[in-house]
This record gives C-alpha cells, sequence and structure tokens, in this order.
C-alpha cells in the first residue's frame, strides 16, 4: 500500500478523537465557549449521559449571521490573530479546533444570534457535512445541541461507558466550572431533571456551597498565597479553599485546580496540596480543595494538548512550593478540633475514618460495667478558669487551650475541661505527637550523620537530574551526601546519609532526586518514617493503661506544648471537642 | 519403605539440614524434607534452590524406598518424642509416613519423592581442598558479618573466596567496611580459582561444621556454578553469586599517618558501653587519639559518645601510638562486629585522616586485616 494524503473527513474524524474524547469532552469545550462568549448564564441539557444529546445554551454575544458557516471550518477561531497572541491566552479556547471536531464526529444544530442583530442564524451539520443554513428566531445567544455523538465513528461509541459514569464526567465539569467562575449561573439537566445549578452570585462561598453543600463548604478554610515576582519569573498568587482536616475523601480526585481559570491536572501541584496535609489525615487519605493559581499567561503554556487539561509552568517548583505553603499555612492556622457529631449536623462529616468512629449518642458515656469501669469516675465538678463559651483571647488557631483533667474513660481516653467546652484525648495517640515532636526536634539539633563509602560509588545522571542537583547541592550535603562531579553529568557518591543504611547510593540519590523535583524536603520522608516508627514502638502510654490524675495533667501539658496538638504522626485525630454550646442545646438549656 | 532409627539422630540430622528448608516457596516441595535410604543409612535431605544439605544417620533399613513431608512438622514432632527408636513405614499408595515410637504414633502425608529437586553429593576424586574446620569456622566468622544484607547489590551479599596455589583468602564487604581474611596451605591441587559465595552459604557451614573433626573437603563444580563442602556425613552445596567482586587491594590503604596500638578486650568493652549512648544518635562513637610525644610511644584513645537525650560517655583506653594526633568517628556496630571476632590480645588501628579508611589488624597476625569507613556529622 503506498504512502497517500489521507481524504479531510477521515483526517477531520482523527483529529477530533485528540479533542472529542467522551461526552464530557464536548460539554467542556462549548461550556468553554459560552464562557469565552461572555454569558451570564450557561444552561446544560443531557440526555443518556450526553450519548443522545447534549444541549449548551448560553446568553453570551453570539455569532454574527455571516460568520456561522465559518465557526465550523477548522482552525477557525475568533480569540487569536496571531502567534504573539498564543503567548499570552486569556481566553480558554483558542485552537480553533472544537466546534469542526465535535461536527464531524455528531450531528450538530447551532442557533445563535448576537444581541445586535433581529434574527437567529440556524446552522446543522451531520459528520461536518452541512445539511441546512436558514434564518431563525431565538433568544440573545448560542445554542449548541449535540445528538448521536460518535454516529459515524462506531470504535468510539463502542468505548462509551455506561450512562451513570459518562454523566458523572458530564457533572464534574460543570461543576469544575462553576467553582472557578461563580460569577456564571450553571444549571445542568440531565433526562429532564434539574441536578445542580450555583447562583451565579459571584460568591465563591455560595458556588462551593453549591457544588459540595453547606456542611462541606463550611469546613473548608480559605487559602492565600503569593509568590513575588523574582528575576525572570513573574508574580504568582494562589486563593480558593481547602479542607480542613477533619474532611477527608478516599481519593484525590476532590482536589480541584484551576490556572488562571482553567481547570488543569496536574499530578505534581496534585502531590503539592496532599504534602501540605503531612501528618494530618489519616493514611490514604486525601484533602478537598479547590485552588485558583492566577499568573501572567506568559508564564504557563496551556497549548501542550488538545484538551489543554495539561499545562507546563515555567517555572514548576515555585508553583509547587507556592501552593503547597498557602495551603500547609491555611491548614496549620486552623487544624480544627474535629467535633462531637451531633444528629443535627451532617454525619457526612465523619463518614469515614477514625474519628467517625465516634458517635456519642452511643459510646460518649458508655453506662458503669465492670471492674475497669469503677475508674470511671468524674471528680467533683469544680468550675473552670473562665466557664464563658468563648475561646481564650489570644489564642493561636490550631493550639489547644490550656486544659483541665476531669478523669479517663475506658482506660483509653482522657475527658479534660477547657475555657470552651469538653475534650476527650485519646491518650496513646497524643503521647505519639508529644515524642514524635520531641524526637524530630532531637535529630533536626544532631545533625545530619554522614557515612562514607569504602569505594566511591560512580552515578551517571540525566541532564535534568544533574541540574537539579547542582541547584540543590547545599540541601544534599547538609542531608550528609559528599558528592563530587565526575565529568558531563556523572557524579561521585563519597558519602550517603547515615539514614539511609545498606540502600543501594545510587538508587537513594535518584529516587532523592525525583522527589526534590515534586518539592519535597531531601530525606524528610526517611527521617518522618524512622522517627514515626521509633515513636510506635517507643509510645509507652497505650490504650487499656490506667493512668493517675498527675500523669494525665502531664501528658495534657506536654500536649498542650507541642506544636501540631491535634493529630497524632500518623494523621489521626488526638482529641475531639464537645463546645460548651453544643452541650447546652443536646441538654435542651 | 520401611527404616528404623534412633530418636537423638533423627532430631539431630533434621537440625542440620532444616536451615536450608525454604521457608515461603511456591514449590511446596522445598518446604519438605527428603528421606531416602541409602545402603545402612537414612539419608536427609533439603534446598530452599540457594543452598542444599544432604545429612546421613545411621539406621536400619528393612526396605529401601524414599518420601518428603513437611520439614517443619517432621522436626518439632521428632524433637518432641522421647529418646527412642522410631520405627517408620511409608505407605507408597497414599504416600503417607506412618511413624512409631515409644507411646506415639503419627501418619505425616507427604510429596512424591521424585519431585524433590536432586541435591548433588561430593562425588569421589574430584576434591580440590582440604580445610580444618577450626580454621574455617574462624575465617567464615571475620569476614561474614561484613557483607551486605540488603539485596539490592547481590554481588555484595557474598563472601569472595580465593584459591591459590598456596593460600586461601576470603574477603567481604557492604560498602562501608571490609574484611580480609588469608590462610597459607599447601595442599591445593586445583587451578587458581575465584568465586562468590552467598554469605549465608557461608554462616551454615560454620555452625553445622561445629562438631566437626575430619578436614572438610571443598570441591568448585566449575560448569555448574556451585560450591559443594563434604563434612563427615554431611554435603553442603551452595549456587555461587555471578559478577565481579570489587578489588579489594585497591581498597586497602597501604600507609597510615597515626597507629595506635590497644588492648583486645578493653576496646571492645568500651566500645559496647560507649555503644549505649551512641545507638540513640546514629551510632558515632568518636576517638580521640593523642600520642603522648615521648620514646615509649605511651598515648591515649578516648572514646565519645553523645545522645541529645540520654547524655554521654567518655572512656579512656591506654595505647601504644606512634604518629600524629588524631579525631576520628566510626560507626559503632561496626568496630563491635570486627573486635568481637579478632582472638589476639592486642589490636592494631591505623588511621590517616578523620575522612580516610581506618584500618585494623590483630597484633601479630598477618592473615587478617579489617577496613572501616569513618563517618561524619554535618551541621
Amino acid at each position: 500500500m503506498g504512502i497517500k494524503i489521507l481524504p479531510p473527513d477521515v483526517a477531520a474524524k482523527i483529529a477530533a478523537g485528540e479533542v472529542v474524547e467522551r461526552p464530557a469532552s464536548v460539554v467542556k469545550e462549548l461550556v468553554e465557549n459560552a464562557i469565552d462568549a461572555g454569558a451570564s448564564t450557561i444552561r446544560v441539557e443531557i440526555q443518556e449521559g450526553g450519548k443522545r444529546l447534549i444541549r449548551v445554551m448560553d446568553n453570551g454575544s453570539g455569532i454574527p449571521a455571516e460568520e456561522v458557516p465559518l465557526a465550523f471550518a477548522r482552525h477557525a477561531t475568533s480569540k487569536l490573530a496571531s502567534i504573539d497572541d498564543l503567548n499570552r491566552v486569556t481566553t480558554l479556547g483558542f485552537r480553533g479546533e472544537a466546534l469542526a471536531s465535535i461536527a464531524a464526529v455528531s450531528q450538530l444544530t447551532l442557533v445563535s444570534r448576537p444581541a445586535s442583530q433581529l434574527t437567529a442564524t440556524r446552522i446543522r451539520l451531520e459528520g461536518g457535512q452541512q445539511k441546512s443554513l436558514s434564518a431563525a428566531g431565538a433568544p440573545a445567544g448560542t445554542t449548541v445541541t449535540v445528538e448521536n455523538l460518535f454516529f459515524n465513528v462506531p470504535a468510539r461509541k463502542k468505548f462509551l461507558k455506561a450512562t451513570a459514569t459518562e454523566t458523572g464526567h458530564i457533572q464534574r465539569v460543570v461543576t469544575c466550572y462553576a467553582l472557578a467562575y461563580p460569577h456564571i449561573r450553571f444549571i445542568l439537566e440531565t433526562d429532564r431533571r434539574l441536578v445542580f445549578q450555583s447562583t451565579g452570585s459571584g460568591n465563591l462561598f455560595d458556588a462551593l456551597a453549591a457544588v459540595f453543600g453547606p456542611d462541606i463548604a463550611r469546613q473548608l478554610l480559605a487559602v492565600e498565597g503569593d509568590l513575588p515576582a523574582s528575576g525572570e519569573t513573574g508574580p504568582a498568587r494562589v486563593t480558593g479553599f481547602t479542607g480542613a482536616t477533619s474532611l477527608h475523601r478516599g481519593a484525590r480526585d476532590q482536589i480541584i485546580l484551576f490556572v488562571n481559570r482553567r481547570w488543569i491536572q496536574d499530578r505534581a501541584l496534585n502531590q503539592a496540596v496532599v504534602q501540605a496535609y503531612h501528618t494530618f489525615l489519616p493514611v490514604n487519605r486525601y484533602p478537598v480543595a479547590v485552588l485558583n493559581i492566577e499568573m501572567d499567561p506568559a508564564e504557563v503554556d496551556v497549548n501542550v494538548h488538545p484538551t489543554k487539561a495539561e499545562v507546563k509552568f515555567r517555572e514548576p517548583r515555585a508553583v509547587f512550593k507556592l501552593v503547597q505553603k498557602a495551603v500547609r499555612e491555611a491548614v496549620l492556622a486552623s487544624a480544627p478540633t474535629p467535633t462531637l457529631t451531633t444528629p443535627t449536623l451532617s454525619p457526612d462529616v465523619f463518614h469515614t475514618g477514625h474519628a467517625g468512629d465516634f458517635r456519642p449518642r452511643q459510646t460518649a458515656f458508655p453506662a458503669p460495667a465492670g471492674p475497669a469501669a469503677s475508674r470511671f469516675a468524674f471528680e467533683a465538678q469544680r468550675p473552670a478558669d473562665q466557664p464563658d463559651d468563648s475561646p481564650s483571647p489570644g489564642l493561636p488557631d490550631g493550639q489547644v487551650p490550656p486544659l483541665r483533667v476531669v478523669g479517663q474513660v475506658q482506660q483509653m481516653y482522657i475527658v479534660a475541661e477547657g475555657p470552651d467546652g469538653l475534650y476527650l484525648i485519646d491518650q496513646h495517640a497524643a503521647h505519639e505527637r508529644i515524642l514524635y515532636e520531641k524526637l524530630m526536634a532531637q535529630q533536626a539539633q544532631a545533625g545530619a550523620p554522614r557515612q562514607q563509602l569504602l569505594e566511591p560509588v560512580l552515578v551517571e545522571l540525566s541532564p535534568g537530574q544533574a541540574a537539579l542537583l547542582e541547584a540543590e547541592a547545599e540541601a544534599l550535603a547538609a542531608v550528609g551526601f559528599d558528592l563530587e562531579p565526575f565529568g558531563g553529568h556523572a557524579y561521585r557518591i563519597r558519602a550517603v546519609p547515615q539514614l539511609l543504611g545498606q540502600t543501594d547510593p545510587t538508587q537513594a540519590l535518584v529516587d532523592i532526586l525525583a522527589e526534590m523535583a515534586d518539592g519535597a524536603t531531601p530525606l524528610a520522608r526517611e527521617t518522618h518514617q524512622k522517627v514515626a516508627l521509633i515513636v510506635c514502638k517507643r509510645a509507652a502510654i497505650k490504650g487499656g493503661q490506667t493512668l493517675s490524675y498527675e500523669e494525665m495533667r502531664e501528658l495534657v501539658r506536654q500536649l498542650e506544648a507541642t506544636s501540631a496538638p491535634r493529630t497524632c504522626p500518623h494523621g489521626r485525630p488526638t482529641m475531639l471537642h464537645l463546645s460548651a454550646a453544643q452541650l447546652a442545646r443536646e441538654f435542651g438549656r | 519403605m520401611r527404616v528404623s532409627c534412633l530418636q537423638e539422630n533423627l532430631a539431630k540430622g533434621l537440625s542440620i539440614v532444616g536451615r536450608a528448608v525454604a521457608g515461603r516457596s511456591t514449590l511446596p516441595v522445598l518446604s519438605n524434607v527428603l528421606l531416602a535410604t541409602e545402603g545402612e543409612r537414612l539419608k536427609l535431605s533439603a534446598t530452599n534452590l540457594e543452598i542444599g544439605i544432604n545429612c546421613w544417620i545411621g539406621a536400619k533399613v528393612e526396605e529401601e524406598g524414599a518420601i518428603t513431608v513437611p520439614a517443619r512438622l517432621l522436626g518439632e514432632f521428632v524433637n518432641s518424642l522421647p529418646p527412642e527408636r522410631i520405627d517408620m513405614h511409608l505407605d507408597q499408595e497414599t504416600q503417607t509416613l506412618n511413624l512409631k515410637c515409644a507411646h506415639f504414633e503419627s501418619n505425616i502425608k507427604g510429596i512424591d519423592a521424585q519431585e524433590f529437586p536432586v541435591v548433588p553429593t561430593a562425588a569421589d576424586g574430584d576434591v580440590s581442598v582440604k580445610i580444618d574446620p577450626a580454621t574455617l569456622r574462624s575465617m567464615i566468622e571475620q569476614v561474614v558479618f561484613a557483607s551486605a544484607t540488603d539485596e539490592s547489590r547481590p554481588i555484595l551479599t557474598g563472601v569472595l573466596v580465593q584459591f591459590t596455589e598456596d593460600s586461601l583468602t576470603m574477603a567481604a564487604a557492604d560498602g562501608f567496611r571490609l574484611s580480609v581474611r588469608k590462610m597459607p596451605f599447601d595442599s591445593y591441587v586445583g587451578a587458581p580459582a575465584e568465586v562468590i559465595i552467598p554469605a549465608r552459604a557461608l554462616a551454615e557451614l560454620a555452625r553445622i561444621s561445629g562438631d566437626q573433626e575430619q578436614p572438610v573437603e571443598v570441591t568448585i563444580t566449575e560448569a555448574r556454578k556451585q560450591i559443594l563442602f563434604h563434612l563427615e556425613n554431611i554435603d553442603l552445596v551452595s549456587q555461587l553469586i555471578e559478577g565481579k567482586f570489587p578489588d579489594y587491594n585497591q581498597i586497602i590503604p597501604k600507609s597510615y599517618a597515626t597507629r595506635s596500638i590497644l588492648e583486645t578486650a578493653n576496646f571492645l568493652k568500651a566500645t559496647r558501653v560507649s555503644q549505649l549512648f551512641a545507638r540513640e544518635s546514629a551510632n558515632i562513637i568518636k576517638l580521640d587519639i593523642v600520642p603522648s610525644g615521648d620514646e615509649l610511644m605511651n598515648g591515649r584513645i578516648t572514646l565519645m559518645a553523645t545522645s541529645a537525650e540520654l547524655g554521654d560517655n567518655v572512656a579512656d583506653l591506654d595505647a601504644a601510638i606512634e604518629g600524629d594526633k588524631m579525631e576520628i568517628a566510626f560507626n559503632a556496630k561496626f568496630l563491635i562486629d570486627v573486635l568481637s571476632v579478632i582472638d589476639t590480645p592486642q589490636v592494631v588501628l591505623e588511621t590517616t585522616s578523620p575522612s580516610s579508611p581506618g584500618v585494623i589488624r590483630p597484633l601479630g597476625d598477618e592473615n587478617f586485616v579489617h577496613v572501616i569507613m569513618p563517618m561524619h556529622i554535618s551541621r
């Protein structure tokens, strides 16, 4: 078979495959067009998960009658005039491929009227071929109806998932854009049923409440961070909301990231958010976050992939650090104690995880039974120093107020009273936190022991790794590496951190460089693991151990002095809080 | 198969082969021990495909036969029997081994002996070298601890063994230290050879040669990449590790700046005491080596260990020191490991600089040398 140029319709279908992967991609492209058209209301209707029908209506600027047929030509766009514009793209779309691609694989009807014209234009295409063009009556704005997606690409159609799955993807697209554009009103209807609606009030909190529900929205913390311009790098700014430590999910998909309000997928930034929660969340649980990074469009390349879901930053490490730092600050500042849930609050908060096992109605104050329970005795109640409901003044967020020990429950939990209500402290988790901070401080003080190698090990790095190694030479030396250049991208490892033990030095260095490329501090993970392991082995106080009043008081005092008293090193909560107000409410006072 | 033997003999034989049994394997037969009659003896055999051990015990054979049974069950069962005669009988049909001893009788389900891999035995006539078992044991003990336990560099998990016309040398290194032990001899008949033997196999050999008196016969089957050790009533076969062992001669320093002679026992004891403090802080022990400057070479070595949490320890040792004053730090565990296997009353420590290798030798024994890399604390 000789080489020949593909017929245009075949080429169009191939190109369409890159942009239009599934119904949700169609929704994404059409919604982006609507946003670029300056719409204030965007209505999305789908049937059978978008496989049967997708309709996106907006009240935006519309397309003038004479330009309507041109909109479906490939590489036709109103958003870009010259190549220079490509370097500073401010609109969501710019490639001029979306409409042409969608039209190539569906039966598409577009009705559009700019506010200045009296009549709308209606065009219908099937498989990219224009079938009809006529005048019609319609409100100002554009309505695109896509029917029978992939009717002419059976291979792709076969791979579409169940209706529920495709609906889920579409819903995610719409809700994400509702978060990015809180001033636009989004409406989603599936099979003529309203499933989502945002207010378009311009208030992000309203959008969050519409997407996640008010209970979760209330648990979100504001994030704000700035990256000043440095050298050739322009300034960047991250804003948004991130979940409190009591809010976590089994997967990372609730970390939603935007760059200049463009919804993006970025593994590294995702990791930055997760890392910010280090030791605050239980193992294998992930935070909820909605973040927008604003930066000079010249600093970020969105033209990496036809769907524009991936972007390239000029300074990925700087952006990583910006996100991690801002989120970490927000989390540290609040690190709220999980509150005891009462039936009036959403049980969703504690739907999983350790905190969720706590159901105050059933287990908080079990009826005394057996000899162990006889130790469960409240002291004679003395009023606390500050019996009023408000937290003690001047208390930094994330810290705990001075607590007065009341007693021990189930030889496992310490009951304490604070100025703002009742605290239940897990004695084991609390002691782990105390030991962890003590040992970490010692590690930091002891310096980094370095073990010389019998024979220097030669390691050949990639140019990227070598550049990183040069840039971070000091940090690597500080943790105990002794490296010397050996020509080109080769280095000789003469000494390794003692912490690494017998690990293969080459592999260890490469792994650490990879972690540093993701923004991690070298050896931070190893140190944490080692210390956490020691803590696990040594944490003298376990559940089931009766503590004297003095022992409990000392434990609580030491816990108050730690920097993150509310979680143990493994991210489990050390304490639960039942506020005075909650107590009063529960007793109907 | 119908065999009788004494409980003591069977228990001892099972403990010898037991260490070669595969702990976890996808081949169930490797968790078994092979029992096979051979003339008037019962052969016990176990292998994890890296090491294989055969052991023969005296028995009264009434009917020839062979079977494999779960090694752990059989070992624990035989160990708990009274020291009397055990009668074993194999039901060919069901491959079940019936054991009777005093008031006990058990039936153990086995796997056909045909499925058991062949553990080679040393054939007569191609013995390469005979070594006194006590010497072999001491050589192994002096090097095997220095081999790597981490599997990421397989070669370093082995011990280099070099046969030359007039000597046998063993060397092991884990990247931080090197142990080399040499033994002159005059009975090697084969061509010079160099093999890397898994440290585990040598450790096992040292263990089972404990009460041997006859010389150990060593054979290398070049073609099959195996080494055989033939002991009285015991054969140990090990796979060899393929690859090139680092040239250790390059690593041993040729000169020194400071040479100290210490009492081995005192040095070891002081190091052990210091480790109580050092183990909290990366096991670092600092050695302050101070020569006295007079002709008699009297000097002092101060061992220092500090733990931020526990406190610190200082131990002074008298030493004959020649050369410069020096401060150097080592991993306490490395020092204890080597000092524990030095059997001369005095030991030599040679140092050049705080970041150059330290050398430890038994005083008056040129056949052993140990190199340890120092440590540092970067702040």
